[in-house]
């Protein structure tokens, strides 16, 4: 399609093609999507979330569907850093060595995720990281360094101090100020904040009184969730310079843009690309021609630009 | 060596829009409702499944997962049971509707070039998956016998199609208004034991597919089973659909749905949430 509609980005260093990234654990490694979707149309792929060592996730059932969303528990079961670094990122090298990869990070403690980082350091294909400390479906570490300022700066500064590549930490909107945690990570030398991660949500099987969730408890992502996720970003936006990456039931082209105007710099597809897998193009294809039908030059001057 | 994983090629997978052609009522409280396909119908192998977008703009997301009962002429038929609001609305769809399916997905039924003689073991819907295989299996010279149960004989699906594949077809029902009184798990047993067959096939309530597998191995004959798991992407990365293996947790999606009986190391948590 030829729309002259400059839609490159630039996230802390990192520039980017399109204003559009993958969701973590949405998207696998993205081998997945390849028959399906040219991986070459994304602005990054962000990856499952990787641990030190192999994580088995939670018991099943892991997924219920509720209305215009879905709760999960997945519980980041992922091979470990090394497999994921000899499989996943290897097939990434080879077979779309043009698109920026960036590695979604989990640990238990602060010195998993340093850990984590410090081999992916060895690796020179990553384009930089995405340290997830807002995971709700792990007991320890996942969501509970991301609810408190001074964890969530703890796990930033530990992170900065291993890597110089963009450091993105993504947020947890299970708390009541996420505008406070994102000044906290911001001042740690966080390049830019994602938000949002799922929300806290239960569902009960009223046919059998138990809960539909083996773990009792799940994140709720989906179209549900995306009038909180539109409101957290704006009010992130306005509280960090930092680039803000918006996420949270983004299904259409519109809905990518609502979160443009709240102060976004890019987004990121989640939930949508299992419903339509070609989601994360489709929207891409559907935000040149929105600007281009209103005369928008450049992508990233809708970035903030919902009226007061 | 096993991998509990998916050993043979499997095609490429595509979003096709598909086009109703058929839709109709076969037993109580099922469908078979026939789709315009062509390119899933041409390369879809017997065992996998289709993901189906029933309806748009409702509040109900994710897509529902469908084995494939016969592919041809690239058209593919699709039985189903009414159990929610998604195969309530496929149920009221007309000829003329369209719809979307990613596919084909998944790991379909092993068949060993030594088979010669197939018991194919189905319970309720597990007819679903089985009637392509009957196909395959008579078209390359291999003797097929089935083993069907429903809880009644207004319930059973698939009879026509495996009577006319099959060299014999024994009937159970659970309140014996069909065949004989009981669980197919009675028959089953029965003749797996008299001996003769070289491969078990089995789909059906979960509970039921770990019988059959007890008796297959009792009898050393190879088994395999198709494993229905809750699934939102239906192409690997999400990770909702696991089932636990001899080698760890495989994605049914993927890896499955058809497991080696050998390989699965069972869970009666699943009777609950998968039964219908
Ligand atoms: C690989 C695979 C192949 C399948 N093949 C067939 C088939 O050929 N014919 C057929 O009728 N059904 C098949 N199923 C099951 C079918 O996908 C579900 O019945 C369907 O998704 C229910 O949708 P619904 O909106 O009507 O029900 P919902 O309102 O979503 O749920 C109603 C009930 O169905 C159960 N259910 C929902 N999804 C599944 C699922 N994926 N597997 C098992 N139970 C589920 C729920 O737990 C609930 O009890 C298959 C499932 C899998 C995983
Ligand atoms: C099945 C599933 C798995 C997820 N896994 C991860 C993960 O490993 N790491 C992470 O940071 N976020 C994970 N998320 C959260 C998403 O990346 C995203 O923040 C959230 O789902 C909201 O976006 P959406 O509504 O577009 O899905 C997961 C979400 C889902 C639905
Ligand atoms: S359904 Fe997503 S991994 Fe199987």
């Amino acid at each position: 399609m030829n729309v002259n509609v400059d839609m490159s980005v630039n996230i802390g260093g990192l520039s980017l093609r399109a204003p559009l990234l993958t969701a973590s654990g949405t998207f696998g490694s993205a081998r997945e999507f390849s028959e399906l979707i040219d991986l070459n149309r994304l602005g990054a792929v962000v990856t499952k979330g990787v641990s030190l060592e192999p994580w088995e996730g939670n018991p099943a059932p892991r997924i219920a569907e509720t209305s215009s969303g879905m709760l999960n528990s997945i519980g980041l079961q992922n091979a470990g850093v090394e497999s994921f670094c000899v499989n996943d990122l290897a097939w990434l090298e080879s077979e779309a060595p043009q698109v920026p990869v960036i590695v979604n990070v989990s640990g238990h403690t602060v010195e998993e995720y340093v850990a984590v980082i410090d081999r992916l350091e060895w690796e020179p294909f990553i384009a930089g990281y995405e340290v997830n400390i807002s995971c709700p479906n792990v007991d320890a570490g996942g969501m509970a360094f991301g609810t408190s300022c001074a964890s969530a700066a703890e796990v930033t500064r530990a992170c900065r101090g291993s890597t110089e590549r963009p450091l993105i930490v993504k947020l947890s909107p299970n708390v009541t100020d996420i505008a406070g945690i994102a000044t906290a990570v911001e001042a740690e030398g966080a390049d830019a904040v994602s938000l949002i991660n799922t929300l806290l949500g239960m569902a009960i099987d009223v046919g059998t009184f138990r809960p539909k969730l083996a773990r009792g408890v799940g994140g709720l992502s989906g179209p549900a969730i995306k009038p909180v996720a539109v409101r957290m970003v704006w009010q992130v936006a306005r509280a960090v310079t930092i680039p803000v990456i918006g996420m949270g039931g983004i299904m259409t082209a519109e809905d990518a843009i609502e979160f443009m105007l709240a102060g976004a710099t890019a987004v990121a597809v989640g939930t949508a690309n299992f419903v339509d897998p070609t989601s994360t193009v489709r929207i891409v294809d559907g935000m040149a021609e929105f600007c281009h039908a209103r005369g928008i030059e450049r992508v990233a001057d809708l970035t903030g630009a919902v009226l007061a | 060596m096993t991998t509990c994983g998916c050993a043979h090629h499997t095609p490429p997978r595509v979003l096709e829009n598909v086009t109703v052609v058929a839709n109709d009522r076969v037993a109580q409280g099922v469908g078979l409702v026939t789709f315009d396909s062509p390119r899933i119908a041409r390369d879809i192998q017997p065992g996998q499944f289709v993901h189906l977008r029933i309806a748009q703009g409702v509040d109900y997301l994710l897509r529902r997962p469908f084995s494939i009962y016969r592919a041809h002429a690239g058209r593919l038929e699709i039985l189903y049971q009414v159990v929610g609001r998604g195969t309530r609305d496929l149920a009221l769809a007309t000829p003329g509707t369209e719809m979307d399916m990613v596919g084909p997905l998944g790991c379909g039924w092993r068949i060993a070039d030594s088979t010669t003689h197939a018991l194919l073991v189905s319970g309720g819907l597990g007819a679903a998956p089985l009637g392509m295989l009957a196909e395959e299996l008579a078209e390359r010279g291999i003797a097929v016998t089935v083993a069907m149960g429903a809880p009644c004989g207004e319930r059973l699906v698939g009879r026509d199609l495996f009577e006319r594949v099959a060299r014999r077809v024994e009937i159970a029902t659970d309140d014996g208004s069909c065949g004989t009184a009981g669980f197919v798990t009675g028959v089953c047993g029965e003749m797996v034991a008299e001996g003769g067959y070289d491969a078990v096939y089995t789909c059906g309530p979960e509970p039921m597919q770990r019988i059959v597998a007890a008796q297959a191995a009792e009898a050393e004959v190879a088994c395999q089973v198709s494993l229905e798991r809750l699934m939102a992407c239906g192409i690997g990365v999400c990770l909702s659909c696991v089932v636990e293996t001899k080698c760890g947790l495989r994605r049914a999606c993927v890896d499955g749905p058809v497991f080696y009986a050998k390989e699965v190391v069972w869970d009666s948590a699943h009777d609950v949430t998968c039964e219908r």
